[in-house]
């Protein structure tokens, strides 16, 4: 996703937009630009990270401007396709996030017409078609632009033609209006302006909308004014900020304690033993569908994975778990399912697709994520918030322990709510829930041990993660979180499967990790770490704190303290971010930013 | 007079461990150990900002994290951290704040609790060197301000005996020039601030001293129950949570968000609940309990001056009295802790305790039902204690006790 901002008040712009540029820019990104208007519009743009950047940038003088930082869909990583983009005339300036999807076509006719382009973006043609539609009225050309392009978006538009007004349009892609004092703001995510105020309207899809240094006017596609409510903000810019931790992924991670609480946070009685949703997730829940479907992309599939065998365990209803953009094409839209969407930010296209999908062919449907107000909260039928705060590293930590408790919770109240449970079984699940934060304090007191083991990871070119049941997914998380910061090759696998096939990769240069719990299939863990050993790969166990057996098979152990068996796996997964983090910063990796990575992807 | 410029900045000592405080100590530095819910830190850092200062140079080491992600979301100062990758010493601790420092600063301990007019008179004090000093019973376990024709002639660190009468509260208004002094000491191998201090002192520099309004440290587990004593009246009634019908509550109680007292509750205050707490029905609070977040308390339990800290579950039908209950434990039913006047050995010497005292257990241990504690007994961290035990004797962490 790439970050937009646009400011018009009574302040110096400049500073304004590289300093909500920097906010966006932690999420990873590849070029940045301004577009200021003073006595005229000028642009600065540049290849780079926006701190390296910000220093080539001269002065511009204004108060309106606009700015974005990218990270490349359409066209390669260069200072003529950074944006803003301009038109002919060099009198209107945007900035655009996600994909148009038809600007082939639109680009034929307006080449035809004469316009000249000068980059390889779709992005370019909406600064042409705006001046192309323009007939004296700016806003109206706006309008009539908008409404020709197909696709995704977030627009941001500034132009001499319409002195001290931006414009803001969005489609699929987040757009959020800053109210101040005397100035207002619009931005693709709210830490952007967060340090100037914390009143914020979220736009809708299709919505246009013109701020000025005090007016705020918003329109829906058929340019009807609208009324919209202001939303008070009420975590602070301090929570986008280290607190003195290395990188936001160390902070996430120490922040676990926390978050685990906070899933939990008025949802789980101790004395009444019982669990509490908002009431319309319970009657969702408590409807007699035949199956779920969990939807997701990335991290938040794992979780759905380990989300299926809860579900699966505690209420036998089947669960069907799906990458949201397979499903999307090849789903079968089940009338009796009630579809899932766990997504941490609410704005990943291929889930807010399904979910707009099984909306329309009459599924029931329900969204877990993090952040309120996002689009798929407002498309899904009921939705769960994970209450976690926001999460600026690249690498999901916090989010992805919270979307596993939040799925443990649902399978525990819908296992109540269809009387699946005994009483006594949910209490002692309630108890554990809330041992939880403890057991994930002592894990991070363990971080020198696991500082140490990393440095047998560091050299490797490659590392296998092997678990099974409810481990297999933490495994395939395991894995994601290596090679995604430390870009070491990293793959997860059901230990089962070794012998189909990845025994053949195994050298002695392969580490392997190995999860061994104590359930049931400990046995058969121990088997293939034996055939693993075979190969002479060194295996590093996670086990827990009572498991004395563990040291006979294994060359290193790391061992967390937990022994509710379903739970653990939350626990582990701490332990496996701790192991991926000090991996890649022995290896000197860029841990916040991972390269071609962005946080959230709005695009297909 | 000539003028004195502003003081704007703020050092603060936040790396040692105190080893004397453990078990509390094991997973967390001194700084953190909390009073009325609030850890010690957070008072330094309130009294730092009513003092009219906004930016703050704190200096971690031992378990910096814990203090790290505590105060992420603190936004009444600029805290800017600097790690001491070994305590050497509070000289040596300062000397890491040098290259943010070029004007006069202020230097204060994070673990001890003092009140903002102490620091306000003292970065008041028309003097380049300045110290806050309290009159202490006990003055051998600091540093004893001795004086000579109304100036200070010496300090003495920890002294063997109980001599002298006015102690060093180990906060200063300094001037950047320390740092010159401080690094001429470490050439030498000193690293004691007092040590340095005294060096000004025999330099001839005027060293003002200034008395401390509010001054407490904690040294041993149980003083912990009466600074919290002391802090909790201090505060003001504050109720958010649910409360259902038919609880009593007497005196300032604060409850915090998220938080249910249950039905039969009988609360006299000082008493402060934190928050997502489950306080089960009729159980009675008195006179001062502090109980941290996420805590619940079975019901029929009775609780007396006692420190519960965060993510505690206490079984029905308890007895926690003069007690401090470290984060993360869980008691069974009919867990009962005896009070009382007692000594207690600690570094090999035996402490004759003059208030009631019970039992101070470290965190998330695991106590079965029908456990009896009796008083002045330190439990270790991560115990496991079986059902129907008796404990007299100290237990080390992470003893299994059947």
């Amino acid at each position: 996703m790439c970050g937009i901002i646009g400011y018009t008040g009574f302040r110096e712009a400049r500073p304004i937009l590289l300093d909500g540029l920097k906010r966006l820019d932690y999420r990873g990104y590849d070029s940045a630009g301004l577009a200021i208007i003073g006595t005229s519009l000028k642009v600065y743009k540049d290849v780079g990270e926006i701190a390296t950047i910000e220093k080539k940038i001269p002065a511009m003088k204004g108060t309106i401007g606009i700015g974005h930082t990218r990270w490349a869909t359409h066209g390669g990583v260069t200072k003529e396709n950074a944006h803003p983009h301009l038109s002919c005339d060099k009198k209107t300036a945007i900035v655009h996030n996600g994909i148009i999807e038809n600007f082939q076509p639109l680009k034929e006719t307006l080449l035809k017409k004469g316009h000249i382009f000068t980059s390889q973006t779709d992005s370019e043609i909406i600064a042409h078609l705006i001046d192309d539609e323009y007939t004296g009225d700016f806003q109206e050309a706006v309008f009539a632009a908008v409404a020709k392009i197909k696709g995704s978006y977030s627009i941001v538009i500034v132009s001499e033609h319409a002195p001290g007004k931006v414009f803001g349009t969005r489609k699929e892609s987040p757009l959020v209006v800053g109210v101040g004092d005397n100035e207002n703001f619009l931005a693709s995510d709210i830490p952007a302006f967060l340090k100037y105020t914390n009143r914020a309207i979220p736009l809708d899809d299709g919505e246009l909308c013109v701020i000025t240094h005090n007016t705020v006017t918003i329109y829906d596609a058929h340019k009807k004014p609208l009324k919209k409510k202001e939303e008070l903000i009420t975590w602070d810019i301090k929570d986008a900020e280290k607190s003195g931790f290395p990188h936001f992924m160390l902070k996430e991670i120490y922040e676990q304690t926390d978050t685990i609480h906070q899933v939990l946070r008025g949802r789980l009685s101790e004395i009444e033993e019982t669990i509490t949703f908002t009431p319309d997730v319970e009657q969702l829940l408590a409807t007699n569908f035949s199956t779920l479907h969990i939807v997701a992309c990335g991290t938040s599939y794992y979780a759905s994975l380990v989300g299926k065998y809860y579900i699966e365990k505690l209420t036998n209803i089947p669960v069907e778990v799906a990458l949201a953009s397979e499903y999307r094409y090849y789903g079968n839209h089940n009338p009796n399912a009630l579809v899932i969407a766990v997504t941490q930010s609410g704005e990943t296209a291929d889930t807010i697709a399904v979910l707009k999908e099984a909306k329309n062919s009459g599924q029931h449907t329900l969204v877990i994520t993090n952040v309120i107000g996002s689009t798929a909260t407002r498309v899904a039928d009921s939705y769960i918030l994970t209450q976690s705060g926001p999460e600026i590293g690249v690498a999901a930590t916090k989010t992805f322990t919270a979307q596993i408790t939040t799925l443990f919770l649902l399978a525990l109240k819908t296992a109540t709510l269809h009387h699946t449970l005994e009483p006594a079984d949910t209490y002692t699940y309630i108890i554990q829930l809330k041992d939880l934060s403890r057991h994930i304090r002592d894990v991070l007191q363990r971080n020198d041990q696991i500082n140490t083991i990393a440095h047998h990871l560091k050299d490797a070119t490659s590392a296998f993660y092997i678990g099974r049941g409810v481990d297999y997914p933490i495994a395939l998380e395991g894995a994601l979180k290596l090679k995604e910061i430390s870009y070491i090759h990293a793959e997860g696998f059901a230990a089962g499967e070794l012998k189909h096939g990845p025994l053949a990769l195994l050298t002695t240069e392969t580490p392997v990790i190995a999860i061994v719990t104590p359930s049931p299939t400990y046995d058969k863990m121990i088997a293939n770490i034996g055939e693993i050993k075979a190969r002479g790969s060194p295996v590093i166990a996670i086990a827990e704190d009572k498991d004395t057996e563990i040291d006979k098979h294994v060359d290193y152990v790391l061992r967390y303290p937990c022994d509710t068996t379903d739970l653990s796996c939350i626990v582990i997964t701490v332990l496996l971010q701790l192991l991926a983090y000090h991996t890649a910063n022995l290896r000197g990796c860029s841990i916040d930013k991972p390269r071609n990575l962005a946080k959230s992807v709005t695009v297909e | 007079m000539r003028d004195y410029p502003m003081v704007k900045k703020a050092v603060v000592l936040a790396a040692g461990e105190g080893k004397r405080l453990r078990p509390f100590t094991e997973t967390m530095p001194k700084v953190m150990l909390p009073v009325a819910n609030k850890p010690i830190l957070e008072y330094v850092f309130d009294a730092i900002r009513e003092a009219g200062i906004n930016d703050v140079l704190c200096i971690v080491g031992y378990k910096k994290e814990v203090i790290q992600e505590y105060f992420k979301d603190y936004t009444k100062l600029t805290i800017t951290y600097i790690t001491q990758d070994k305590q050497l010493g509070t000289g040596h601790a300062l000397l890491q704040a040098q290259a943010h420092v070029k004007e006069p600063f202020i230097l204060l301990p994070g673990d001890n609790i003092i009140d903002s007019q102490s620091i306000k008179k003292l970065i008041d004090t028309p003097a380049d060197y300045a110290i806050l000093i309290k009159k202490h019973p006990h003055p051998s376990k600091y540093g004893v301000i001795f004086f000579k024709n109304n100036k200070i002639s010496q300090i003495v660190e920890k002294p063997k005996e109980d001599i002298g009468e006015y102690i060093s509260t180990g906060i200063y208004k300094l001037p950047a020039s320390i740092f010159l002094d401080l690094d001429r000491c470490a050439a030498q191998g000193i690293y004691a601030l007092s040590t340095v201090i005294q060096t000004v002192i025999d330099n001839q520099k005027k060293i003002n001293t200034t008395l401390a309004d509010l001054w407490m440290d904690i040294v041993y587990p149980w003083d912990l129950i009466h600074v919290n004593e002391v802090m909790s009246h201090r505060l003001n009634a504050a109720i958010s949570g649910t409360i259902e019908k038919n609880v009593t509550m007497k005196g300032p109680v604060c409850i915090g968000k998220d938080t249910k007292i249950y039905a039969g509750c009988y609360i006299v205050g000082p008493a402060i609940i934190g928050d997502n707490c489950e306080i089960g029905p009729n159980t009675c609070l008195f006179p001062s309990t502090t109980i941290g977040n996420n805590v619940a308390i079975h019901p029929f339990t009775e609780i007396r001056n006692s420190v519960i800290m965060d993510d505690v579950h206490i079984g029905s039908n308890s007895l926690v009295s003069h007690s401090v209950i470290g984060k993360g434990c869980t008691t069974g039913h009919t867990f009962s802790t005896l009070a009382q006047k007692t000594t207690i050995e600690i570094e090999d010497e035996y402490k004759h305790l003059t208030t009631p005292i019970g039992t101070m257990i470290g965190e998330d241990c695991v106590i079965d039902s029908h456990v009896t504690v009796h008083p002045g007994i330190i439990i270790g961290r991560k115990c496991t204690i079986g059902a129907m035990t008796k404990i007299q004797q100290p237990i080390p962490s992470e003893t299994n006790v059947m």
